[in-house]
């Protein structure tokens, strides 16, 4: 089908992405383009409409795209009516020579990505699947759009792209007034709104196509080059990738603009785009008028697959400086009643203290999940018939549940010939059947377990603990775990809020939560153990992770003449026995340290952390230098 | 077998004004983009959805059209029609009346957005295309009950079909694209979990609903619960004329929508409120203007008042006001009034 799409120069404002796409047009070796910016700003729009303005295709690569539709695999009708291997080529073969373009390129997933990475950096596409080897050029120019609410891109695929734009909505009033006539007009009629504007299109068209014939005949003298290379440095990029896009970009601008010759501006103005994805560090100020303040490298973690080794780690401040906290905990003088309310049965409510920003506080899906990961939503290979099909394996002596038809027939494709078939159109054998594995974009599921006795009244450790929790949520909520809130104090634990997606939900009851009362620390462990073997039956791909806040101390008892510490050992040590992934944020912070979490935490088998490990490394002064400077 | 039980009259329904609106205007004007309806359990929010459909209207579409092409729009034209249309010059028409298609929580991917037909794969060797809810959602009702629980990649799929009104799937061996243009009607629960900011801004519209809390209206809700449960016939009948009065309002607006025209004035408080609210993108401004324009119509007149846009800002901007997660998000109206 044919897709009306609102023209290119019918769209108001936007410069900088209408510039990254028709330099991208007029010299297809400056790499592409990654446009990240909000919701509803003609992204899309803009990437589908420059499809008119040269003689390049825009070859969509959808999200849920296969691996077999990507790189292309065996004819099955050749194969199946008249015995031949031969190759259906896929998205790769038409990309050649043309635009690729990945919508909400940040959810690509992963192995769709690799193979993506693989021929973007050879320009050829081996295809050696099904009984078929064959390779065919392929190079394209690589566009991505996406939305850094989503979760991020790895570096190295943000390598790939050429030029970097980000983008917001026109803030003026008379364009925004346009700009609503304009798309209202062009849904009432759209075949008639583009024949009237068909006179700019045109326009445009003829001078990238000028553009394009001017463009061999650009000079860049030695001197470009070194600036060029001299400003790539000054931002530290890795790799020479971009100093190369820029002087490419640089030409496109002067082809543009009807010059031979590259001057300085050019290549300045070439910088803005070619180089705030590669930046490792916030370029200064005098490079761009404005220095981009989510330069995205922020994306490379700890977690690097293999093949980042080569690239730098970035310093660790541009990694936190791109995560500015979201939430801003109420900030109140209230020493006056600090002292007042460790009375054991006078309820407190303290709010939450300064945030902090999570050194990749945990990561209870490490053990079992296959995390590329760039801090964004972890996939969880998926053991039900859930997900996202990403792949297939064959079946081998296990029932088939979840077959992939599509699989199964291709490898059965090349035997055709020398099958008896039995009247039907094709025979498959038991070797023949293929599974689905399946990829779930999952979060975590996360229980915590905080102790609201008296003593977390003390010393305000409730209001850092509040703190220490409602950063860990604001991970949680970028990465779409569930939570769940569990509180033991005076006689008994209380499930407050059962596991949930609704983090928002969690926020308001921790707000809410009292401190006052004994320490009920078993109780809490084993209501805990019970909502966790409870989800564990429910979603066995759920990865639960218990995280206690406490500071070891046990009071109150369950049975007459036993020890509260004794009972909650046994509580951990049943919770340690069933491998449940533990984390224990220890609250202690007297003077005299008894240790107690320690003791628990060899039950348990999980990871001790302190408030003083959350805290580490500057983070809290590294959060107020990006709260000052927003 | 026992035919299937008849839904409940959307007339029937009382109170929540404001779903019903936001419902009834997308029917009006199926451009507009849909609806989110957020609130508690037992308020209505499904029956009113599904009791919408016994009031769409019937419009004309390609016979035996998979996708339910309009004949007349070129624009968003399935390639089969299109190369019929080409060949013969005029495509066989039939009447049928717009449908609710349920999309359910649990669906998987490839029944969603289609996937290789087996049973053809198997008979002849040959590929084929089947088709999934997105094909029969073309130019009908999606409907999707608690969205929020709705997998992340079925999300990500309905994100840039709802966007670009298009099905493109790449995947199990096929390779296809077809018009995909529905109003996407969600409701969900907030209570067990948010919605992607992405897909919150898909839907045009949002409503909020909650139990009526007027004790009069309330035995009203029991009344005509039970009266439809204990005598449909009665019930259907009697209602039946207030069912047709919403029709024929419906068969009006639409009638008009095509000539309702707006002052520069009217573009620039849209404009201003968008601004002074700091929303995202242009969206909002473009989804407040439509549904102005849809609500002129409905009232019956072809002029968009400063009223109708403020009726407007209420349906469109309360769930795009949340910048960062845990903000209380509330769409403050007396911040818009002055302007």
């Amino acid at each position: 089908m044919t897709r009306t799409v609102f023209p290119f120069a019918a769209v108001l404002g936007q410069e900088k992405i209408k510039n990254a796409l028709i330099w991208n047009l007029i010299n297809p070796r400056i790499g592409g383009v990654l446009i990240s910016g909000e919701k509803g700003t003609a992204k899309s729009t803009l990437i589908r409409g420059a499809a008119e303005l040269g003689d390049m295709k825009i070859i969509e690569l959808p999200l849920n795209v296969t691996e077999d539709r990507l790189v292309g695999s065996i004819d099955l009708k050749q194969a199946l009516q008249n015995g031949r291997r031969e190759l259906e080529p896929g998205i790769l073969k038409d990309a050649d020579g043309n635009i690729l373009y990945v919508d909400e390129v940040n959810l690509l997933s992963d192995h769709i990505v690799n193979a993506l990475l693989e021929v973007a950096s050879s320009g050829v596409n081996t295809i050696e699947r099904e009984g078929i080897s064959h390779s065919h050029p392929s190079r394209f120019v690589l566009i991505g759009s996406m939305n850094q609410e989503e979760g991020k891109l790895r570096p190295q695929f943000l390598d790939r792209f050429g030029l970097y734009v980000e983008v917001e909505g026109e803030k003026d009033l008379i364009t925004r007034v346009e700009i609503m006539k304009r798309r209202v007009a062009f849904e009432g009629d759209p075949l008639g709104f583009i024949e009237n504007c068909a006179d700019e299109t045109r326009d445009l068209t003829a001078r990238i196509s000028a553009a394009r014939i001017r463009l061999p005949e650009v000079e860049v003298t030695s001197n470009a080059h070194r600036f060029a290379a001299t400003l790539a440095q000054g931002v530290h990029s890795a790799g020479h990738r971009g100093e190369l896009a820029l002087i490419e970009t640089a030409k496109a601008i002067a082809a543009f603009d009807g010059r031979h010759m590259l001057n300085i501006d050019d290549i300045k103005q070439a910088a803005e785009y070619a180089l705030p994805h590669r930046a490792q560090e916030p370029p200064p100020d005098d490079f761009y008028e404005e220095p981009p303040e989510e330069s995205p490298e922020e994306e490379q973690t700890e977690q690097e697959s293999p093949e980042q080794d080569e690239d730098p780690p970035p310093p660790p401040e541009a990694q936190e400086a791109q995560q500015p906290p979201d939430i801003t905990p109420p900030e109140r003088d209230d020493a006056d009643n600090a002292d007042t309310s460790n009375n054991e049965d006078e309820d407190d409510i303290q709010e939450a203290g300064d945030a902090f920003v999570i050194p990749r506080w945990i990561d209870p899906h490490v053990t079992r999940q296959i995390n590329k990961g760039s801090g964004r939503r972890n996939l969880v290979r998926s053991g039900t018939n859930q997900g996202r099909y990403v792949n297939h394996r064959m079946a081998g002596s296990e029932r088939v549940s979840d077959l992939a038809f599509d699989a199964t027939v291709r490898a059965a494709a090349p035997f055709q010939s020398i099958r008896d078939k039995a009247g039907r159109a094709i025979a498959i054998e038991g070797d023949d059947l293929r599974v689905k594995i399946r990829e779930k974009r999952t979060g975590g599921s996360i229980l915590f377990v905080v102790d609201a006795s008296a003593s977390m009244g003390a010393n305000k450790r409730m209001k850092e603990v509040k703190a220490a929790i409602l950063s860990m949520l604001n991970v949680s909520y970028q990465k779409r775990d569930k939570v769940g809130l569990i509180a033991f104090r005076k006689d008994s634990a209380e499930l407050l809020l059962g596991i949930t997606r609704s983090v928002d939900l969690a926020q308001k009851k921790l707000a809410q939560l009292p401190t006052g009362g004994k320490t009920p620390l078993s109780k809490g462990l084993d209501l805990a153990y019970e909502v966790i073997m409870g989800l564990r039956m429910k979603e066995p791909d759920a990865v639960p992770t218990l995280v206690l806040i406490s500071d070891g101390r046990a009071s109150g008892k369950k049975a007459p003449g036993s020890n509260p510490f004794g009972e909650a050992l046994k509580s951990a040590e049943r919770i340690g026995n069933q491998g449940i992934h533990t984390i224990i944020l220890d609250t202690e912070n007297d003077f005299i340290k008894f240790h107690l979490c320690q003791k628990l935490n060899e039950k348990l088998r999980g990871t001790l952390l302190t408030m003083e490990d959350m805290k580490a490394d500057g983070i809290v002064e590294a959060i107020a230098a990006t709260r000052r400077a927003t | 077998m026992e035919q299937a039980r008849k839904g409940y009259c959307f007339t029937a329904i009382v109170g929540q004004d404001d779903m019903k609106t936001a419902l009834i205007l997308n029917v009006i004007n199926p451009n507009l983009g849909g609806v989110l309806i957020r609130g508690e359990k037992g308020t209505a929010k499904s029956t009113a959805v599904r009791a919408l459909a016994e009031l769409l209207p019937e419009r004309v579409q390609v016979a035996d059209c998979r996708f339910g092409c309009a004949p007349n729009d070129k624009a968003h034209m399935c390639g089969e029609c299109l190369e019929k249309l080409t060949n013969h010059k005029t495509l066989e028409q039939s009447l049928a009346k717009m449908k609710v298609v349920d999309l359910p929580v649990s669906a998987t991917e490839d029944r969603v957005v289609g996937t290789l037909d087996m049973e053809h794969a198997i008979k002849t060797g040959e590929k084929k295309f089947e088709t999934g809810i997105l094909a029969g959602a073309n130019r009908n009702i999606l409907y999707v009950d608690e969205v929020n629980l709705l997998d992340d990649h079925v999300v990500d799929v309905l994100l840039d079909s709802a966007a670009m009104g298009v099905n493109t799937v790449e995947r199990e061996g096929v390779s296809y694209t077809h018009p995909a243009r529905f109003i996407l009607v969600g409701t969900m629960n907030p209570e067990e979990g948010d919605l992607r900011p992405q897909l919150i801004d898909r839907f045009a519209l949002s409503v909020t609903v909650i139990g009526e809390r007027d004790a009069e209206k309330r035995v009203l809700v029991m009344e005509n619960r039970l009266k439809y449960e204990d005598e449909p016939e009665k019930f259907f009948e009697d209602f039946e004329p207030m069912q047709q009065a919403l029709r024929d309002r419906i068969k009006t607006a639409e009638g008009l929508l095509g000539q309702v025209t707006y002052s520069s004035r009217i573009l620039e408080k849209i404009a201003k409120i968008c601004i002074a609210l700091d929303v995202d993108g242009h969206r909002a401004d473009i989804v407040m203007l439509k549904t102005a324009m849809t609500l002129a119509a409905y009232s019956g007149r072809t002029e968009v008042t400063e009223e109708d846009v403020m009726e407007a800002a209420k349906l469109t901007l309360p769930h795009r006001m949340r910048r960062n997660p845990f903000e209380d998000a509330v769409l403050d109206l007396s911040q818009i009034e002055g302007i």
